[in-house]
């Protein structure tokens, strides 16, 4: 055994998380009182249903077979909520009058994003209900990245596709709530708010969230809390410099910040695809791999607690350092070539602790024995 | 103030071009302009407002940056925050310099607002593509209510002269800290910046940045006059008297900001816009939030000034 392959080895070895030596001061400022039942972890803390097909993907085309994909999410939807049929169990989190939000994640494009057929199926389902498609609301931050993916021919006329900026140039701020923020100094930067989508506090009253199966060069995976957290609030990109990322608490804390928390009632998470290094992007298909299964659940924590260990036991089947791997050794800071020419190479320290983080703020369950998970093969 | 006197107070475009140029001018508005003595004349019978101004005037003059952000890789900065480059500092270090931009095309608007912001004696030599949007910024700070207020300020900077101390000063100004330039330290702040001092070494100044956000977190986010959310890019003058507010607000950013929210410590009542580009505009989402006063500036280009009534 080489040198190399050794440190290798060491770093695969399972690495216990470190914390952050000192966690920022974070301010939350809210109006707004959560639900009787916040949906985050909404009735099934702990709980996730893992339906699996073989059929669900062409890994040649990377297409996704739509039939299939109905029926996993019924199969997992019904499997999560007990009920008979899959209008029964969409019946369990929405009503006609709900104006709905769907927070895909485009940020993997051209690769992996929150699949065509996964969205259609969630807003036909919600369509099923009574819920005219013009209370449905399709949401990013950026409208570049919506117009990249482009579902407007996967859904039905009068669905609203709609981003807070045009893109991501810190320009844009109308579309942001001025009275609902996260307010910390992190680096010394002057704009020290994320304020939340003013959709979110003034439109929405339910959310679906629907992420995806990838690694984050940040926080070492970004599944539920980081799509829902990052994908709702302003000026987030804030939390990583020089090698350092405060997503360890920021993660959580945005999640948690009401309306936000009450409303994200449903978890998709969309694992047909998946990248497993030089995540959140996935524009080439170097590192895209094909988990074949979508997660059901109304905790994200949970499911991210396993996310954790798909995207390490895929770097560790090709291997790459752990996504807990702090060393300085394969730290280039902010060379992102670097990074995507070797899966050994972080340009952050990770933090996937944020997971467990955010489990302490009540947001799901992290510990892996008590987490009951479903698996289904369709 | 009368209307010459005011128009005087607007930076002057220094113009070498020939009188064939005049519609061109008069198209963008421009009247008054800045020449070389031995065409004054030409231009007065043009029907222009000329000011003589020969190459040895100019060389007198303190030559500014070109205002606006750029990539500096080479640099470091404390934070994510982009470079901007800015004259404020330079202004409020020497109010009674005589100063002259010269400007690649694209920044003769925001050098003009910025010369204006600061009440500063400047001459704009511009690429002659800007005299368009030169002469729609002249316009509107032509238009702009009179309000000239002194500085509000948060701490002191003790000017030694220095070359440092311009330095941190460039950094505490870009980093909205209000300040006050004095000769001595002043009992009328808590903060005094003063290099060589033993809270204030002058290692430190070898980080300017470093050294304002050390300042900044001396006095305390919650105890400033001023604070700006929504862009990393701008810069605010704030101006008062006992009873009326002027705030300048400067975007370096390159681009227009759809919502720009602005923090000012203390109760004040609803004012007004006026916005380059926009002219007169409402402000939104005025609301009083710990101690402190807190609107929205719908829109911002290059530059706006928000006006803030006496409190009743």
């Amino acid at each position: 055994m080489d040198r190399r392959s050794f440190v290798r080895l060491l770093a695969a070895a399972p690495l216990a998380p470190a914390l952050p030596e000192a966690l920022p001061k974070l301010r939350v400022v809210t109006s707004y009182k959560p639900a009787a039942v916040p949906g985050m972890p909404g009735p099934h803390p702990g709980r996730v249903v893992a339906v699996k097909s073989e059929k669900s993907v062409d890994t040649a085309s990377n297409a996704a077979h739509d039939d299939v994909v109905r029926e996993m999410m019924a199969r997992g939807l019904c499997a999560l909520t007990g009920a008979q049929t899959a209008p029964e169990a969409w019946r369990r989190f929405f009503v006609p009058a709900d104006v709905v939000g769907i927070k895909v994640n485009c940020g993997g494009h051209p690769y992996v994003v929150s699949s065509y057929e996964i969205v259609a199926e969630t807003v036909r389902q919600l369509m099923a209900l009574g819920i005219p498609p013009a209370q449905i609301f399709l949401y990013e931050r950026f409208q570049n990245q919506l117009d990249e993916v482009n579902y407007a021919p996967h859904l039905p006329e009068g669905v609203t596709i709609v981003a807070a900026e045009t893109a991501n140039r810190r320009a844009d701020n109308r579309g942001y709530d001025p009275a609902t923020y996260v307010e910390a100094d992190l680096f010394g930067e002057e704009d020290t708010r994320s304020n939340m989508m003013r959709l979110v506090t003034q439109k929405l009253t339910k959310i679906v969230n629907i992420p995806n199966v990838k690694d984050h060069g940040a926080t070492g995976a970004t599944g539920c809390l980081k799509n829902i957290a990052y994908g709702s609030f302003s000026n987030v990109a804030r939390t990583h410099y020089r090698g350092k990322s405060h997503t360890y608490s920021f993660v959580g804390t945005l999640a948690s910040v009401e309306p936000l928390r009450s409303r994200t009632v449903l978890q998709i998470m969309d694992g047909l695809r998946g990248v497993w290094h030089g995540g959140p992007f996935a524009r080439t298909r170097k590192y895209v791999f094909y988990p074949k299964q979508i997660m059901f659940a109304t905790d994200p924590v949970a499911i991210d607690r396993l996310l954790l260990d798909i995207i390490d036991d895929e770097r560790k089947a090709h291997g790459a350092i752990s996504i807990y791997d702090r060393s300085p050794q394969y730290l280039k800071v902010d060379d992102g070539a670097a990074r995507d020419a070797d899966p050994n190479v972080n340009i952050i320290i990770r933090e996937p602790g944020h997971v467990e983080y955010a489990a302490k703020l009540g947001l799901g369950v992290a510990d892996k024995t008590a987490i009951k998970v479903q698996t289904i093969e369709a | 103030m009368s209307l010459l006197l005011w128009l005087a107070a607007l930076p002057c475009l220094y113009w070498t071009q020939g009188i064939e140029t005049a519609p061109s001018l008069k198209a963008a508005g421009i009247e008054r302009l800045c020449v070389p003595p031995e065409r004054a004349e030409a231009w007065r019978g043009a029907g222009f407002s000329p000011v003589p101004i020969g190459e040895g005037d100019l060389a007198v003059r303190d030559l500014l940056l070109a205002p606006g952000i750029k990539a500096r890789a080479d640099r470091a900065s404390a934070t994510r925050s982009p470079w901007v480059d800015a004259n404020g500092w330079r202004f409020l270090r020497n109010p009674a310099g005589q100063y002259v931009y010269d400007l690649p095309a694209g920044r003769a608007a925001l050098a003009a607002a910025e010369a204006y912001a600061y009440g500063a004696d400047a001459v704009l030599k511009i690429d002659p593509a800007d005299v368009e949007s030169l002469g729609r910024m002249m316009q509107f700070l032509s238009q702009l209510p009179a309000n000239e207020l002194p500085d509000a300020a948060d701490l002191a900077v003790v000017d030694d002269g220095s070359a440092p101390l311009g330095e941190v000063l460039n950094l505490l100004v870009r980093r909205n800290l209000l300040v006050k330039v004095v000769k001595a330290p002043t009992a009328e702040f808590g903060i005094n910046v003063k290099l060589g001092t033993k809270e204030y070494p002058l290692k430190e100044a070898g980080e300017p940045s470093a050294l304002a956000l050390k300042v900044r977190r001396q006095l305390g986010d919650e105890q400033r006059a001023l604070r700006i959310f929504g862009s990393e890019a701008v810069i605010g003058r704030l101006t008062r008297d006992g009873s009326h507010s002027r705030l300048h607000l400067l975007n370096y950013g390159g681009r227009d900001l759809d919502g720009l929210r602005v923090h000012l410590r203390g109760t004040f009542p609803e004012g007004v816009a006026y916005v380059a580009g926009a002219g007169r505009v409402g402000l939104e989402e005025h609301t009083a939030i710990e101690g402190g006063t807190e609107f929205t500036v719908p829109r911002l280009g290059a530059y706006g000034v928000v006006d803030l009534p006496p409190v009743r």
